[in-house]
């Protein structure tokens, strides 16, 4: 997996590369939070961001985006929504990546011994996660937890994005298990837990950083969109989901107020998509 | 092969029930209290109490899930009773959803009254998946390492990464709001109608699929246009347009047929969002006004219709794949 020829096609992908720098202006956006603006995200300026007609004001030297709906500053609000959307985008997609890898190895490994019967409950199990209605899923518990929290969140959405994930790395397993290699070290009596945890997961290692990848963009769609249907984070917290969301009604006064989030979600889901085909591409070369 | 098709109906069945079951465990060991929703947040609690004893919601978890899937499958004719809130779904047997907590009213009616503009949605956006995908393909294959090529790819990555959420707004900005073209929601009271106010979203929830199947469609006619049989076809002077269209495009259509089946889910999950934006009364829509309004019994139809959708379609292609493909079938 730390194979140098991987690294640079990685590097030679312009595609790839311009996705590293989309991600990384973000993460930089995102921890300069606070420091970029000097404006409390959730506090209304009454003294300097209303406009003529007791509107928000547009950018101007003290709120350089500007103001929103409620006189807030924009460019802090985009900063502190960053830092959530990034934040639940990176969790989420480590609870879905751990527990998708270690049922799909632990399934993998079942299939065809003596243990069958795990790896035919387990994906079964897979098969009926898969037939979930994940969003309205999502949805729901959101909508009835009352309260919902990060932590709520991260839970909902890292526990019901694993099942592709297990899908994937089971038949990768079931193709590394029967190398000559792990077939040695078995018959060297290693038992099973080193050799899944140390021959097989790090061959399975590339598939699972690709989908790793892509779920960090889904994660990010994913968060945006109950925040805009108001089944996320509870207000006054930013996220831009409910930005768009409230900035939608002033969409004719202050279009600003849509698009700023809008793009930011695009690029950043656009940056982690590049990242991701770069990496498939470079861990995985198919020579047509 | 009879056996066969009979235990996957079987799986099927199952698949169902569990999904059904998960849904309801996890919906009723939830904090949230369904009479207090419906009492509102001013009620004594004398009238909440009331309320909770009528929906029968202070009976242990395991009696209430014990009668929901009793009356949910019967079997016999209708019970005759005032509040028989069932349906005939074949023959004999029986379905009963239940009735909505806020509207009064059988829940298989919503759900009937909900199913044809999502029906008409969800085969409006299969349309333009697939002809974006196949024509976007086919000029991506043959126009290979050019600018249409190039583009169609950077193209597709847009598409791919747009959220339906933003795609949808966008739309509806530039071609409903601005140009006027396009109703900017509802459902309209004609067949013409429906479907002038349908393009919208249809494009909406079929951007993701149409950048998708453009790339399947390409990364398969790459493959297929080596292939000897289009150099034969060429060879003995086969008009070009129907080497592409009939021995190319026709077998690079093929694995779409599985991938549209098993994304099904996706678009159902588009809908739920696209719907919301454009108010279209479906599905989707009725999904997030009962999970909004915490309309538990509504929620749950809506999981059963959804989960049998995707369960079934997830079948058809299992299916498919040994109608289609010979191979498959032994």
């Amino acid at each position: 997996m730390f194979d140098p020829r991987a690294f640079r096609r990685f590097k030679s992908n312009r595609g790839a590369v311009f996705g590293v720098v989309l991600v990384a202006l973000l993460a930089v956006f995102a921890i300069l939070a606070p420091a970029l603006s000097g404006h409390n995200p959730n506090a209304s300026d009454f003294q300097n961001g209303v406009g003529a007609a007791g509107r928000p004001i547009g950018p101007s030297g003290a709120h350089w985006l500007g103001v929103d709906n409620l006189f807030r500053d924009l460019l802090s609000r985009l900063a502190h929504g960053a830092r959530v959307s990034l934040l639940i985008a990176f969790i989420a997609t480590a609870i879905s990546i751990t527990v998708g890898a270690f049922v799909g190895l632990a399934s993998g490994y079942a299939e065809g011994s003596r243990l069958q019967a795990i790896d035919t409950a387990l994906m079964r199990f897979v098969d009926i996660g898969l037939s979930f209605p994940y969003l309205l899923l999502v949805m729901a518990i959101g909508a009835a937890v009352g309260e919902v929290t990060i932590t709520t969140i991260l839970l909902v959405l890292g526990l019901t994005s694993w099942f592709g994930t297990a899908r994937v790395i089971r038949s990768k397993t079931i193709q590394v298990r029967s190398l000559d290699f792990i077939v040695a070290s078995r018959a060297l009596g290693q038992s099973t837990v080193p050799i899944l945890l140390r021959h097989i997961l790090p061959n399975v290692a590339g598939p699972l950083i690709v989908i790793a990848s892509a779920s960090v963009a889904q994660m990010i769609i994913a968060e945006s969109v109950l925040s805009y249907l108001q089944v996320g984070l509870p207000p006054p917290t930013a996220t831009w989901g409910r930005m768009l969301y409230e900035g939608q009604r002033m969409v004719a006064v202050a279009p600003r107020l849509v698009v700023a989030p809008g793009l930011l979600i695009f690029v950043a889901v656009i940056g982690f998509n590049l990242v991701g085909e770069g990496l498939r591409d470079a861990l995985d070369p198919q020579e047509d | 092969m009879l056996a066969r098709l009979a235990k996957r109906l079987a799986w099927a069945v199952f698949t169902v029930w569990a999904v059904v079951t998960l849904t309801f465990v996890i919906y009723n060991v939830l904090p949230e209290d369904p009479a207090q929703v419906i009492a509102g947040p001013q009620a004594r609690p004398a009238d909440v109490d009331r309320i909770r004893m009528q929906l029968g919601l202070d009976r242990p978890l395991l009696s209430r899930y014990g009668s929901y899937m009793t009356r949910l499958v019967r079997f016999g004719p209708p019970s005759g009773e005032k509040d028989d809130s069932s349906f005939q779904l074949v023959g004999p047997v029986r379905i009963d959803l239940g009735v909505s907590y806020l509207k009064g009213r059988p829940v298989h009616e919503l759900l009937g009254k909900a199913l044809p503009p999502t029906l008409l949605l969800g085969a409006l956006a299969i349309f333009v998946q697939v002809g974006v995908g196949a024509i976007g393909g086919l000029i991506a294959a043959n126009r290979r390492h050019t600018v249409f090529d190039w583009g169609t790819v950077a193209l597709t990555l847009v598409g791919i990464s747009a959220p339906t959420f933003l795609t949808g707004l966008a739309l509806q900005h530039f071609l409903a709001r601005q140009t006027r073209w396009f109703p900017i929601d509802g459902y309209g009271d004609t067949f013409s109608e429906h479907l002038h106010s349908g393009i919208l979203p249809a494009m909406t929830i079929g951007l993701f699929g149409a950048a998708y199947y453009t790339r399947l469609v390409r990364d398969e006619m790459i493959v297929l246009l080596k292939q000897d049989y289009i150099r034969t076809a060429r060879a003995k002077g086969q008009n070009e347009l129907q080497v592409l269209f009939r021995h190319a495009l026709r077998n690079a259509l093929m694995p779409l047929v599985t991938v549209i089946g098993l994304n099904m889910g996706i678009l159902v999950g588009g809908a739920i969002v696209t719907e919301q934006i454009f108010r279209w009364p479906g599905i989707g829509r009725l999904s997030v006004h009962a999970i909004q309004e915490h309309d538990g019994p509504v929620i749950m139809g809506v999981v059963i219709l959804f989960s049998t959708v995707v369960v079934l379609s997830n079948l058809l292609v299992d299916l498919s794949y040994a109608a289609l493909d010979p191979r498959a079938r032994q």
